[in-house]
């Protein structure tokens, strides 16, 4: 399930450093995360150190956005806390793929909306409640959001 | 500094195209946009110039902020006259301080962030995601552009007609004491951040319409627009503040009022004034401090601004949506 806390978590981690200094390329072989980099990056991890991306032509792994080096480290490393505020909304899928598959906590900091992907499967810490729905966990979410300096 | 920057930067394989014309201008939306990119080649180019390979075309030098977090007071202190650019994941720009830091000084400011920056008083037509133009793929050069992402002033929940009608502004100063001298439906709801509170206490059951300063409300719209989304019958409307609209309507004159709401960038100069909006408070008591009719306060708006004639002028330029609520 994806377990979501709206603010900061004192022992989140930032996806993108932790991301660039800890990444296994084990963790690029997997299906999940292949179709993760096509949807997000336009772009097709090919082997060892070389992703092809349709913009910047052959970059390395550490070149993968932020958002998508977030969601690998969240899907990988269920036991560490990530901020998914580095995730754009064209993230919101995969995040809810990866609580499809795992029990996985992250922060958030800003409104992600999971709108068109009903019925969606979500725990807010904070109201310790389940969503089924992306209309009322947006609400709850928004309620919390303006609490958060 | 003040005006508009034309920023062209270009590689071999991307180009990147865009103006700057405000103290403080916010960049989010999707995830690989070309957000880090952008700062990356800032970065390289502000370390080895044109030998970078790299052509930056900008009329003022354009800096990435590259200290650590224990030391960022120290850093900004050295820039001037320059277009200062954040990459994500600096936390103080979040702070007061970093508001406090940047206030007054004779830069602009690019922050990428997704969390909305509640201590900076930045417009709603300043935040911008990037976007790829053009059908091209590597190894052809790929074009990025900026696009708005509050997109207008003017957003219309509709109506319900059997509904009560309510009107919020964002205090009791003089846009309350204005709209409150043509309707008996207005509400100051204490401050820019407690709009979404109040919209969520009045609930769906009313056509609200709110009416705040677009200067300062870039880290509130789009929590509150989601609200319109979901069920709210919220209409919203964003002039720069309230002393614009009063320079808009033309109740007031003054020798160059046309030319400073035709470009106020090049009028509003950033080492003076945080926000658009204080600078047309200024400039409206500016122009009326003569005239002991006109003369503007924001704490007691003069009771000629409320009169039948100038009120119904003032009102006439509001746009259409809004008229259902005067």
């Amino acid at each position: 399930m994806l377990r979501i806390f709206i603010g900061r978590k004192e022992d989140e981690y930032y996806g993108p450093s932790y991301f660039k200094f800890n990444y296994d390329l084990e963790w690029l072989e997997d299906d999940l995360v292949r179709k993760m980099i096509k949807d997000v990056d336009k772009s097709e991890y090919v082997g060892g150190e070389l992703v092809h991306s349709d913009i910047l032509g052959p970059i390395s792994p550490r070149e993968l956005s932020g958002g998508v080096q977030t969601l690998i480290c969240i899907y990988k490393n269920p036991d560490k806390v990530f901020d998914a505020t580095s995730c754009g909304p064209n993230c919101a899928q995969w995040l809810l793929e990866i609580g499809k598959r795992k029990d996985v906590t992250v922060a958030l900091e800003y409104f992600l909306p999971f709108d068109g992907y009903d019925p969606i499967d979500v725990y807010i810490e904070n109201t310790d409640k389940k969503y089924s729905n992306a209309d009322e966990y947006a609400i709850a979410a928004l309620d919390l959001l303006q609490e958060v300096d | 500094m003040k005006g508009r920057h034309h920023i062209v930067l270009e590689t071999k394989h991307l180009k990147y195209e865009f103006d700057i014309c405000r103290n403080i201008t916010v960049i989010n939306g999707d995830s690989a946009t070309g957000k880090t990119t952008l700062v990356s080649l800032l970065q390289e180019y502000g370390l080895r110039q044109d030998s970078s390979g790299i052509r930056l075309q900008s009329d003022v030098p354009c800096v990435v902020f590259s200290g650590s977090s224990d030391n960022w007071k120290y850093m900004l202190d050295g820039y001037k006259g320059s277009i200062v650019f954040f990459d994500e994941g600096y936390d103080f720009v979040f702070s007061k301080e970093f508001s406090e830091a940047i206030s007054h000084t004779d830069n602009y400011y690019v922050i990428i962030a997704r969390k909305p920056l509640k201590n900076l008083p930045y417009s709603t037509k300043e935040i911008y995601g990037i976007r790829t133009s053009g059908k091209y793929h590597f190894p052809e050069q790929v074009y990025h552009e900026f696009y708005p992402m509050i997109e207008g002033s003017v957003f219309d929940g509709g109506v319900e007609a059997d509904r009560e009608y309510i009107l919020l502004v964002e205090d009791e100063k003089s846009g309350y004491q204005f709209f409150s001298s043509v309707t008996d439906i207005c509400e100051g709801v204490g401050g820019n951040a407690k709009f979404y509170n109040v919209i969520q206490k009045t609930g769906r059951e009313k056509n609200i319409c709110i009416i705040a300063d677009g200067a300062a409300f870039g880290a509130y719209i789009s929590d509150n627009l989601e609200l319109r989304k979901r069920g709210y019958g919220l209409s919203v409307y964003l002039p720069e503040s309230f002393e614009w609209l009063i320079l808009k309507s033309g109740v007031v004159v003054g020798d160059d009022i046309q030319s400073v709401l035709a470009h106020p960038e090049m009028f509003i100069d950033s080492e003076d004034y945080f926000t658009w909006e204080r600078f047309f408070t200024d400039y409206l008591k500016k122009v009326t401090e003569d005239d002991t009719v006109k003369k503007y306060s924001k704490s007691r708006l003069a009771e000629y601004y409320k009169t039948r004639q100038v009120s119904d002028k003032v009102v006439s330029i509001l746009p259409n949506e809004l008229k259902k609520w005067l």
